[in-house]
């Protein structure tokens, strides 16, 4: 028998080059926008300019009349028919809940919201028509900022709605018996650090702009999308659209990033569904950078006001969190649920035994804000991390210092936090002291001082950030408690065929993180099939029946348990096949180095491979009776917890005072995210989300007028960094394996972008903080830095 | 997203181009590099009618010496200017100025004439222009006249070439015995500077006996930090004279407010920067 | 987004009235803008507006909301939409004139909005170059009103030969060249003889001279004052737009 726990040599563990990027790299594959399909038409869609407005009139007529134009029809047209697009997660009972029309029909609510749309047969026809397209608005009120929506008299997003507010939802551990009551811990502190932190809006920036084809001439719709939840969308369109699920076929080919921005039921989507329906044809709609930065969902916008109570010795006592949550104008798919991921994580790695969260959805006029990477874990983290930070400045106390006062010791796994979750396993101890001496900690300090002392005008700060998140969501219990309409389980088919090879098959959906190679090291080992031989599919409904698909770290915490207990099965499958044909009993055989051998014979013994057993059953000339000729098998798994990877980042920045340019100096990473399937993949993870987590902190802001127009509009003035922008990277790993996890594996693909934006702002106020500064706004931009130093933003 | 359709001609003599130029009256655009034109076009902010590219005219390619100045094509590419001899050995700023321009890619499809005739104050070059008191040889329907620098940029996107007028050549006078710095300062790597300021400086006996100072994206069309200038010349070459003098940077200037900056931020960084600049350009620093 | 402008012309109240709804006057000092329909109560007409490679063309409508003689105030609205499909711009604008002595302040207030690819691709200029513009205006109603003002209407000659095709506004002769604030004149085209079409637009309102509407362009405005940046464009066209049908409705009223 396989004994799960036990490390398996070989494949799993090694740094192996993914097979998937040679194809990725050159751009030589099947990417929705290289798809071409006979007498494909073409789909442009005519976007609202304003950002809050009545629809009086649209007169497409013109547009039918420009050259090669087919069709053109706008929100009124299919009114009646167009259905509205899904939010999943209805996070309360009495949520607000506004309709949200793929096509505006009265009124538009942000920039950018699609009003007519032009099919065409090429696509600079259709685009060139859609300035023949007339729209009358008539302008509304706009409403921007979330705390003048909530306001007594505030103008209304939606106006039959009567208010803004989508929803409160409320965490109290008092109330949880999860810990104690809030205000009693308050009561008795002696320290209490009050801050409103504000987690700008970014935009997730995918390197792939979303496209979609929709083909309506075959028995089933097919449609290919640049999209993360290929399987949630089949089931999407046939519950909004109507269309019998079994006759809707979704292709998600190879998707060039997501980073939570492509976890969506698009209006575009469904535009094009409407469209193709329509003509008969297939139809393609591919959206500009400018259209994407506009209209695809944004992140983060959370308005954080935090109390932190404290005893003078430095120990937490208690956490009140009051969020506001800027929804944008609609709900997407689980726009009011992203905040919730994060309410879980206040507490951080911390023991502090009371805590409150609450929590109000915003409508304004802005576009939808939903999952960007981290998705609510890396605004929890963020705040408790620069909290921790300004205790210990309060209390003169060095910042790893209070984190080791309050975290949870190594030998207090598994551990019941306040918050409600079980963390499984951790080491914060070891990662922490691994991280100080790859830094250099002291040394720093040391730096720090005697620039002080010499009134250098660059001065250095050192960041620090410890955090865990919850990652391989999820139980589905879990989330049935928190009213979310799906489950979290993962599902993996291993089809072995008659010449040995394997093909598997995973419910997860990549678009860009390396399953295919870490599917394979992973089937490697437990069939002893050589890593070439296996081919993983996935993305397509029609070979991939089933699945949830990618998105918080979930795919190897969760689609990786799925896939080992499918090989398990492949293996229990096989095995009175090789007992037929090595003519001995089950019980005498075992199966190790990929063969199955008689019990106590030499390992060099002959055997039978699991290759052979599967030509065996592919002939089935002689099986037993009762025996299944086949040793396929499929499996899904439902985790019993989420897992909890952890780890320590510390930051060194120079901040120049006289311009307030931030330079980071120094990154040490170190993570514990359990065992590795492949370091390259994990190093790659780590890096790609440090940068991303330092691209919050530092350069990246999504930035409205007051008109409510996305001045952010190209990548000229959403300034995502380069490579030149960021520092080189000290990675490292400690390996406190998941208990609960077959492969001891947790998930890392957020864990970059959690730790990373709180060590950078820690380090930038810690260079400041003898200038007064506490706090600076995110991004840290040069003129917001020098404008804290000129004494604008101290608080 | 598409460009609105358009001609297109690519002449191959600058006598052709400027015909066609000619010809194609007002909505008739010229492509030296694109990389300015064609996210414009992609964004259909520009809608030209004819597209008149120059990427045919060999002659207006490469960098040649004349005794006192270099003659510059308009259509030498950033990344071929900036790894030019005599370009490195006599005009040093007009390099490395060229180099902070955007990211490679752009360096290599984008002209030195492009750039200039782009006109945007937040480029790089046009305030190199204007420091290194650059003139500007023109051609068009009236054949050939020399606009110099300080005449040359009118206001935002918009420069004196007149209807069918295109750059054809840079004179570039020689820096020999001159120290230069381009110091730029921008929110990202690859894009336009916040603010930059372009620095030459002559330093005789200790004293400095000439300066110019150009500033980047300081007002709608490059600015010459003429105070700064002035209060340089004949002044000793000290730390102290060179901050005294950068503090008058914003002198004059009329910097923008952007979502990038402030122009209050850009008057702050426009004296830093200009201390940093002319103390590099003059090899001054605190002893 | 609002501006706002004041400045003093050396004649009382009511004289400054007087020219202010002078249109021949004062229509001249917005360029790149062109009258299409007048129905005596809403208007639409084009403004083309014109920077380096950036063209961006609003038609639009227009309409008075008050013309208060006894106070001497006006308010207009208008909005337009780029013909490319671009964006829209929209202004309430309003026009005081304050009794100051002898002399006369005009106050004039602009609420702008512009929205969509002119605005979102802009750097944020957009209160810069409209205040700019609003400035530009005041500065040629000043010199407008602070001039002689003639007894009776200039020989009626058209500056350039209408396009059948594409109506355009009224015009006095004496506007072909219009003294900028800096002094930079736009260049009057070719005398034509008088109008030789009929456009569907013309027939709407009396037979007065026309003119070729140039774009408006950055070269002919002041320059080495606030940049200009694309954004502005759009405020630039609303503002002149609205300007443009506060004359013409002047002329009416």
């Amino acid at each position: 028998m396989t004994t799960v726990q036990e490390r398996p040599a070989g494949e799993v563990g090694a740094a192996r080059k993914r097979k998937e990027d040679a194809r990725l790299i050159t751009g030589r594959t099947m990417w929705t926008e290289n798809i071409t399909l006979p007498g494909m038409l073409h789909l442009a869609i005519l976007r609202s300019p304003m950002a809050h407005a009545r629809v009086t009139r649209v007169d497409t007529s013109a547009a039918l009349r420009e050259p090669g134009v087919v069709t053109a029809f706008s929100g009124r047209d299919v009114a009646d028919t167009q259905g509205s697009l899904p939010c999943a997660w209805p996070v309360t009972e009495d949520m607000v809940h506004p309709d949200h029309p793929p096509l505006a029909v009265d009124e538009v609510r942000h920039a950018g919201e699609a009003v007519a749309v032009v099919v065409a047969r090429d696509r600079a026809s259709a685009v060139d028509a859609l300035a023949s397209i007339e729209v009358d608005y008539e302008p509304l009120p706009v409403v921007l900022d979330m705390e003048e929506a909530l306001a007594e008299d505030a103008r209304l997003v939606h106006a039959d709605k009567g208010t803004n507010k989508a929803y409160t939802w409320v965490f109290d551990s008092g109330e949880a018996g999860t810990g104690q009551a809030v205000d009693a811990a308050f009561a008795g502190a002696e320290v209490v650090i009050k801050r409103r932190y504000i987690q700008q809006r970014l935009i997730p920036a995918f390197m792939e702009p979303r496209s979609v084809v929709v083909d309506p001439t075959g028995d089933q719709h097919t449609i290919w999308s640049a999209t993360q939840i290929p399987h949630i969308l089949r089931v999407m369109v046939a519950l909004v659209t109507g269309m019998p699920e079994h006759k809707v076929r979704v292709v998600a080919p190879d998707v060039g990033g997501g980073f939570g921005g492509k976890l969506q039921v698009t209006a575009e989507e469904l535009i094009a569904f409407m469209a193709a329906q329509r003509v008969g044809k297939p139809v393609k709609y591919t959206e500009t950078r400018s259209d994407s930065l506009l209209s695809a969902h944004h992140g983060r916008d959370q308005i954080q006001d935090l109390e932190l109570a404290a005893r003078r010795d430095g120990t937490v006592l208690g956490l009140r969190v009051n969020l506001l949550a800027n929804m944008g104008a609609y709900l997407g798919i689980v726009t009011p649920g992203v905040p919730l991921l994060g309410a879980f994580m206040y507490n951080a790695i911390y023991k502090f035994p009371a805590y409150r969260f609450v929590c109000t959805g915003v409508y304004t006029n802005t576009t939808t804000t939903d999952a960007y990477r981290g998705a609510g874990r890396p605004e929890a983290t963020y705040a408790i991390e620069r909290l921790m930070d300004e205790l210990a400045a309060e209390l003169d106390l060095d910042p790893v210092e209070i984190r080791r006062r309050n975290w949870i010791g190594h030998d207090e796994f598994p551990f019941d936090t306040v918050a409600g979750l079980t963390y499984d396993s951790g080491n914060y101890e070891a990662a922490t002291d691994k991280a100080l001496a790859l830094f250099g900690y002291e040394e720093l300090r040391a730096e720090q001082a005697s620039r002080r002392a010499s009134g250098d005008p660059v001065q250095l700060g050192i960041g620090v950030s410890t955090y865990t998140e919850m990652c391989g969501l999820a139980p589905s219990r879990v989330l049935g408690a928190l009213r979310y309409a799906a489950g979290g389980w993962e599902t993996a088919s291993v089809r072995v065929l008659p010449t040995g090879k394997v093909e598997v098959v995973t419910g997860t959906s990549p678009h860009g993180q390396g399953h295919e190679t870490a599917w394979s090291q992973i089937v490697a080992d437990r069939l002893g099939v050589p890593f070439e031989d296996i081919e993983v599919l996935h993305g397509d409904t029609r070979t991939s029946h089933k699945g949830l698909d990618t998105y918080g770290s979930r795919s190897l915490a969760v689609g990786g348990i799925a896939l080992v207990n499918a090989c398990t099965k492949v293996i229990d499958k096989a095995r009175p096949v090789a007992a037929h044909l090595l003519e001995c009993d089950v019980s005498d055989l075992e199966f190790a180095d990929g063969a199955f051998r008689v019990r106590g014979a030499p390992s060099d013994a002959a055997g039978k491979t699991i290759a052979d057993c599967a030509f065996a059953v592919f002939a089935a000339h002689d099986m037993p009776d009762g025996v299944e000729p086949s040793v396929d098998a499929d499996a899904t798994y439902d985790p019993g917890n989420f897992s909890f990877p952890h780890g320590t980042h510390l930051c060194a920045t120079e901040v120049d005072t006289e311009t307030g340019r931030v330079t980071i100096r120094s990154y040490v990473a170190v993570d514990d995210v359990g065992r590795v399937i492949n370091p390259l993949i994990v190093e790659g993870q780590v890096h790609g989300g440090v940068a991303q987590g330092i691209a919050q902190a530092l350069f990246e802001e999504a930035v409205y007028d007051s008109e409510g127009n996305l001045l952010t509009g190209t990548f000229i003035d959403y300034t995502v960094p380069s490579a030149v922008d960021l520092p080189d990277i000290v990675s490292d790993r400690n390996e406190t394996p998941a208990p609960d996890h077959p492969l001891g594996a947790k998930g890392v693909g957020e864990a970059g972008t959690i730790a990373s934006t709180p060590a950078v702002i820690n380090a930038i106020v810690d260079a400041l903080r003898p200038y007064g500064v506490r706090d600076i706004r995110m991004p840290a931009t040069p003129e917001r830095v020098w404008q804290a130093l000129q004494g604008g933003a101290r608080s | 997203m598409i460009p609105v359709s358009f001609e297109y001609a690519k002449p191959s003599t600058v006598d052709d181009a400027v015909r066609a130029l000619t010809d194609g009256g007002d909505d008739a655009k010229v492509l030296a590099g694109g990389q300015s034109l064609i996210p414009m076009l992609r964004l259909r902010m520009a809608v030209p009618t004819l597209l008149v590219d120059l990427g045919g005219l060999g002659e207006l390619r490469g960098v040649r010496d004349d005794g006192d100045a270099l003659v510059v094509g308009a259509m030498t590419r950033h990344a071929d200017l900036l790894r030019d001899p005599l370009v490195r050995d006599h005009a040093p700023l007009l390099a490395q100025a060229t180099e902070t321009v955007a990211d490679r890619q752009v360096r290599h499809l984008g002209t030195i004439g492009g750039s200039l005739s782009h006109a945007d104050p937040a480029g790089d070059l046009p305030s190199v222009a204007i420091a290194l008191d650059v003139s500007f040889e023109v051609v068009g329907p009236g054949g050939w006249r020399t606009i110099p620098a300080a005449d040359f940029f009118v206001d935002f996107l918009t420069t004196s070439l007149g209807d069918g007028e295109l750059l054809a050549a840079l004179r570039v006078p020689k820096q020999d015995g001159w120290g230069t710095h381009y110091e730029k300062f921008s929110r990202v790597a690859q894009a336009w500077a916040i603010v930059g300021v372009a620095a030459a400086v002559r330093r005789e006996n200790g004293m400095i006996a000439g300066a110019r100072v150009a500033l980047t994206n300081m007002g709608s069309r490059p600015v010459r930090a003429r105070a700064v200038e002035e209060a340089l010349v004949g002044a000793s070459a000290t730390v102290d004279a060179v901050s005294s003098a950068a503090g008058r940077a914003a002198e004059g200037a009329d910097p923008p407010t952007d979502v990038w900056a402030s122009a209050a931020y850009r008057s702050h960084l426009a004296t830093v920067l200009t201390r940093r600049a002319v103390a590099a350009a003059g090899g001054i620093h605190a002893s | 987004m609002r501006l706002d402008h004041s400045f003093t012309v050396p004649v009382d109240v009511d004289e400054a009235w007087r020219v202010l709804l002078d249109v021949p006057r004062v229509a001249p000092c917005m360029p790149g803008a062109a009258l299409t329909e007048f129905d005596g109560e809403a208007f639409t007409g084009t403004v083309k507006v014109k920077v380096g490679p950036i063209v961006l063309t609003y038609t639009g409508k227009g309409r008075f909301v008050e013309r208060d003689d006894a106070a001497h105030r006006v308010v207009i609205e208008a909005s337009g939409r780029d013909t490319r499909a671009a964006g829209t711009a929209s202004a309430t604008v309003t026009a005081v004139l304050v009794p100051d002595g002898d002399r006369t302040r005009v106050e004039v207030a602009t609420d702008l909005v512009v929205t969509g690819r002119p605005a979102q691709f802009g750097r944020g200029m957009l209160a810069d170059v409209g205040g700019r513009l609003v400035g530009q205006f005041a500065d040629c109603l000043a010199s407008e009103i602070a001039a002689p003002v003639p007894d009776a209407p200039q020989p009626v000659v058209p500056d350039s030969l209408p396009d059948p095709a594409e109506p355009s506004e009224p015009a006095p002769a004496e506007a072909t060249s219009t003294p900028s604030a800096d002094g930079i004149e736009t260049t009057p085209a070719a005398i034509q003889p008088a109008a030789t079409a009929v456009s569907p637009a013309a027939v709407l309102r009396p037979v007065e001279p026309e003119r070729e509407v140039e774009p408006i362009d950055l070269l002919k405005l002041s320059a080495g004052t606030r940049t200009a940046r694309y954004a502005g464009l759009v405020g630039l066209a609303a503002v002149a737009a609205v300007a443009t049908w506060f004359v013409i409705r002047a002329l009416r009223g």
